[in-house]
């Protein structure tokens, strides 16, 4: 489903080159669900903004669902995002102005979807959000947003689900609730899904955890 | 497909931008109300002056000439279908003299047969036909003749050799557009009273006229070209009614047409607000763009949002224009009223609309374009790192404002209706943005570098200024504008009022002095000399025809085929006018020889001529021409030796042509004369001259100069009205770009405060930011008024330049006071925060 071969990013600091990946291989097989660990700064959100072409690498190449993301220019990745890739971010990034339901039906929309509302409700009604259509962004708890998020991302029912630190800025239980909802997904759909984290409890829930330290990939073991 | 996400995107997107939409809804707004207001009262000339036409004409066609017509154009009349109706008008300047206190007075006199007016409606107070109320020497005048008089109804009214009785006022004539600037009133007396004034003899300059009205089914532009072919003589002008008021209409379309300059300089004032706000739109939505763009959004689908959006808003804003311009076009109307000779009924044309429109769109296109590039370098991953700032601007930004001067060009270009005006008005424009924007710079620049010590105020006042990504250059260059077209007019009114003030003039006679006769010369200078203290400059002149050019006899024809090498109506003129003739040892002052020299004064050769330059130009003739004047039937030639350059600005007396001495000799003479009277003294001079030579007509220079000066101040009223909407625009640009920086504003503020500065130390140096924005937009405006003004005066106006500073420092002030209440009016509730929440918030 995902392959990547050494893949290198670096990125100009302060007149500086900086390393952020440094020959990094892997694969990921379809429906597989995989947690990348590692500290700060280790290069997981890179990695993870890599898979979904929302920039280039410096060097290596990235192949997702047969389509080598690494060639792509730039109105070809939108389509490609907009297909095979469903992103979850650490900090939401709901559009502020527009209400949740507004939010879900932005990729239904953009992919010229004929129905794009009753789509989106149907999404928020399964993730529990059925009382909170109307409401905007800020009138959300963080674990609301969080889901309102998901349903944006998995509208199109990406072949791909890619979440940066979902969790990360969500208490334990409402964290945990959201994690149910992602492996949930991945089960009913057979979707494939990467989620970036430092939560070893999270990453342990995963069919496998990848860890990166200074760019590079430290071990790459099936614990189940 | 992508047409419709764009649109939901587009409306949902506009909540977030309501502030950024309403700025640029109200700089078009504000643009095409200018446009509309201009447009309209343009259109409703253009259409009046197309109906009125046979009424401003008197009638379907019309023959005119300086001299009573000759027998082929009698022939002609005679030759006419039974139907048509014929009228006979003589008009001339003369005195005219209320017998019982002794005052005179210059008018405009009007005989006319019976049957006028053809056309239009001759209104009269007791409202009886003309022809009875003239009959047996009776007069119809105008109300100021008996208010300047002190006459009544039935009172007596001495002119030349007879005294006729005043039988009644007219207070409207259809046939009177002569010009903008009317000698003196109106004075109707019958044809049979004029001839017995006297007045109509050798010499005096009358304008005969012969209104045809045609019968239903002539045509009057097949009858006139009839007409012509008959009459072959070139001073008798032949005009159908729909080819008539050349003058006026040119006028009028020259008058919309730099109020239309004018109005489009708000709507570029607009363009910057527009730019600015799109601009300020865009950075807000960074955040949101990387979000739609990781979603899978385009580019294209997303600059396609943000154009839609400033297209619908253009649109409101276009209609709220519309509206606007027609509501204040009355204003514009009324301010030109004193100009036109007619009702004007401006009514709404379509078309004027919807192109006033399609340049409010059309601009809004534009000015967007730029801002929206900036779509584009929004990466994606700014979502996952947001603490990188994107890059990529300079020499790429730049190349994307060339499309949009060119396509700013491309609509000055149709809004100026000519290539050259037009061209120039888009190259005045870059450069005064373009040394606006570099003062703006220079500002901040050294803003920047120079020691702030001064005081608190004084140092955050400033540094606010020079801030990154200040909004010091679009608030001066479009405040800058604004000053530099309202500074213009004022100077440029200064200028042309100097000029004709007559009190500042000390070289300006007070009286022009025409159709002295021989016999006449010595009293007439004896009295004057009395009154002023010094003889009258007396000249002989003789009246002529321009016979002939090179041998080669102007008939209609060979007119035709010499002036089709030029530019219409005025180089006919040139051809068929009546030339004043004169003779002189000495080139007249004021006066340079430019080609060829001047006879040598004393010998009697050949007989030569010096020709004025522009008539030189306009007649298509150089040195060594040959000139042949028809004096009362007599043929007199001459030889052009030498080329002038008059200065026409002098008021004094000048001619076109000047003889060699011994030319004329024996040729009918008349006398013209000025004189430089204490201005107490004037009405007694001219009442003692009417009274004693009935004949002579004095022109009292301060009165035309004075209604020469009301026409001025009319356009310049009208100009400012429309100008006004240009400082509206850069006003709206200000408050935007204020608001714009408002939560930096507050944090700075509460900061300041925090640290224990009192509100009173805040406001200090918000007002400090803004005094300086005013100063600096107001300083620059004017610097760019005086170049612009001065070319104006220089090549347009050609007028001798003179300076006053009172536009300026007036300029200067209203714009230093206008930029502090716009700026405290947008901000003074920043004051009013209590710090803690705010910083709480930050």
């Amino acid at each position: 489903m995902i392959t990547v071969r050494d893949l290198v990013m670096r990125l100009p600091s302060g007149g500086r080159s900086l390393t952020i990946l440094d020959g990094v291989s892997l694969e990921i097989a379809a429906g597989e669900v995989v947690a990348v660990t590692g500290p700060s700064g280790s290069g997981k959100s890179t990695l993870l903004g890599l898979l979904a072409g929302l920039d280039t690498p410096s060097a290596g190449s990235i192949t997702v669902d047969g389509v080598e993301v690494t060639r792509l220019g730039e109105a070809e990745l939108a389509r490609f995002r907009r297909r095979t890739i469903g992103f979850v971010f650490q900090s939401y990034h709901l559009i502020p102005t527009l209400t949740a339901i507004e939010n879900v039906a932005v990729p239904l929309e953009l992919a010229g979807s004929a129905q794009p509302l009753p789509t989106a409700r149907r999404l928020l009604d399964e993730l529990g959000l059925a009382g909170r259509t109307g409401h905007y962004p800020a009138q959300l708890s963080g674990g609301e947003q969080q889901r309102v998020a998901i349903a944006r991302a998995v509208a199109l029912a990406p072949p791909v689900l890619l979440a940066d630190e979902p969790t990360g800025n969500l208490d334990s239980s409402t964290g945990e609730q959201i994690i149910d909802v992602l492996l949930a997904l991945n089960r009913q759909r057979g979707s494939t899904l990467v989620l970036v984290t430092h939560d070893l409890a999270l990453a342990a829930r995963a069919g496998r955890a990848i860890a990166l330290r200074d760019g590079r990939l430290v071990n790459g073991h099936h614990p189940r | 497909m992508m047409g419709r996400v764009a649109a939901r995107l587009a409306w949902r997107q506009a909540r977030g931008g309501g502030r950024h939409l309403a700025v640029v809804g109200a700089c078009v707004a504000l643009g095409v109300a200018a446009l509309v207001a201009v447009g309209t009262l343009g259109a409703g000339l253009e259409a009046t002056l197309a109906r009125e036409a046979k009424s401003l004409l008197g009638g379907d066609v019309e023959l005119r000439a300086a001299r009573p017509l000759p027998a082929e154009a009698e022939t002609a009349l005679e030759h006419l279908d039974a139907g048509t109706r014929m009228v006979r008008v003589r008009e001339l300047v003369a005195m005219v003299r209320g017998p019982a206190r002794g005052d005179s007075l210059l008018v405009e006199l009007k005989a006319v047969s019976e049957g006028y007016p053809l056309y239009g409606r001759l209104a009269t107070l007791p409202a009886t036909p003309l022809g009875s109320l003239l009959a047996d020497d009776g007069a119809v005048v105008q109300r100021q003749v008996l208010d300047r008089l002190g006459l009544a109804v039935g009172d007596r009214l001495a002119i030349g050799a007879i005294t006729l009785t005043v039988r009644g006022v007219v207070e409207a004539e259809p046939d009177r557009s002569a010009g903008l600037v009317s000698l003196g009133p109106r004075v109707f007396l019958s044809l049979p009273a004029l001839e017995r004034t006297g007045l109509v003899g050798f010499g005096s300059r009358v304008r005969h006229r012969v209104l045809l009205g045609l019968p239903a089914g002539s045509i009057a532009r097949e009858v006139r070209a009839a007409l012509a072919r008959e009459i072959a003589s070139p001073s008798v002008r032949v005009a159908a009614y729909d080819e008539a008021q050349p003058g006026l209409r040119r006028f009028f379309s020259q008058l919309t047409m730099y109020l239309g300059l004018v109005g489009l300089a708000s709507l570029l004032v607009g363009g910057i607000g527009v730019a600015a706000a799109m601009a300020a739109f865009v950075t807000r939505q960074t955040p949101t763009l990387a979000v739609l763009k990781a979603l899978g959004a385009d580019t294209r689908t997303l600059v396609a949002t943000y154009l839609l959006q400033t297209q619908v808003v253009a649109l409101v804003g276009s209609l709220a224009g519309v509206a606007l311009g027609l509501a204040v076009q009355p204003l514009l109307a009324a301010a030109i009223a004193g100009l036109v000779p007619f009702t004007l009924e401006p009514r709404p044309q379509v078309w004027t609309l919807v192109r006033a429109m399609a340049m409010g769109l059309g601009t809004t296109l534009l000015c967007t374009w730029a801002p929206l590039t900036a779509v584009r370098s929004v990466p994606p991953w700014l979502v996952l790192r947001q603490d990188v700032a994107p890059s990529g601007r300079g020499v790429s930004r730049a190349l994307t404002l060339l499309p949009v001067a060119a396509g700013l060009s491309v609509l000055a270009l149709w809004q100026a209706g000519s290539f050259k005006i037009g061209a120039i008005f888009v190259g005045a424009s870059l450069a005064a943005l373009l040394a606006l924007w570099v003062l703006a710079r220079v500002v901040i620049a050294s803003a920047r570098r120079f020691p702030r010590a001064r005081g608190l105020a004084w140092r955050h006042g400033v540094a606010a200024l020079a801030r990154p990504g200040s909004h010091a250059p679009r608030v001066i260059v479009a405040l800058g504008i604004a000053v530099m077209l309202l500074v213009t007019v004022a100077l440029l009114q200064g200028v042309l009022g100097r000029q004709i003030d007559h009190e500042r003039r000390q070289d300006t006679p007070s009286f022009f002095f025409l159709d002295i006769q021989p016999d006449q010369r010595e009293s007439f200078t004896r009295i004057v000399e009395q009154a002023a203290g010094a003889p009258p400059a007396l000249t002989p002149v003789v009246r002529a025809r321009l016979a002939a050019l090179d041998g080669e006899r102007l008939t209609r024809a060979v007119v035709d085929r010499r002036r089709s090498r030029g530019d219409g109506e005025e180089r006919r003129w040139y051809f068929t006018r009546e030339y004043v003739l004169t003779w002189s040892d000495a080139p007249p002052e004021r006066n340079v020889v430019t080609q060829g020299r001047w006879w040598i004064a004393g010998a009697r050769g050949e007989a030569e001529a010096s020709l004025e330059e522009t008539a030189a130009r306009h007649l298509g003739v150089g040195l060594g021409a040959r000139l042949t004047f028809d004096i009362q039937g007599v043929d007199v030639a001459a030889v052009v030796t030498s080329i002038r350059r008059v200065d026409w600005q002098s008021l004094s007396t000048n001619f076109f042509v000047i003889l060699s001495p011994g030319v004329l000799d024996g040729a009918p003479v008349t006398w013209v004369a000025t004189a430089r009277v204490p201005a107490a003294a004037e009405s007694a001079l001219q009442n003692t001259i009417v009274a004693t030579f009935p004949n002579v007509t004095a022109i009292p220079l301060r009165d035309v100069l004075e209604r020469v000066a009301g026409v001025l101040r009319d356009i310049a009223i009208a100009v400012r009205l429309v100008a006004l909407f240009t400082l509206g625009a850069g006003l709206v640009v200000m408050t935007a770009a204020l608001t714009a920086t408002r939560s930096q504003r507050l944090y700075e503020s509460v900061v300041l405060r925090t640290l224990g500065a009192t509100r009173g130390v805040v406001a200090r140096a918000f007002a400090v930011e803004y005094g300086v924005l005013g100063a600096v937009a107001g300083a620059g405006g004017g610097a760019l008024a005086l170049g612009l003004a001065w070319a104006l005066v220089r090549w347009v106006l050609d007028a001798p330049w003179s300076f006053d500073v009172v536009p300026l420092a007036l300029g200067l002030a209203a714009t230093v006071a206008l930029a502090l209440a716009v700026g405290f009016l947008s901000t003074f509730r920043l004051l009013g925060h209590k710090p803690l929440p705010v910083l709480r918030r930050e």
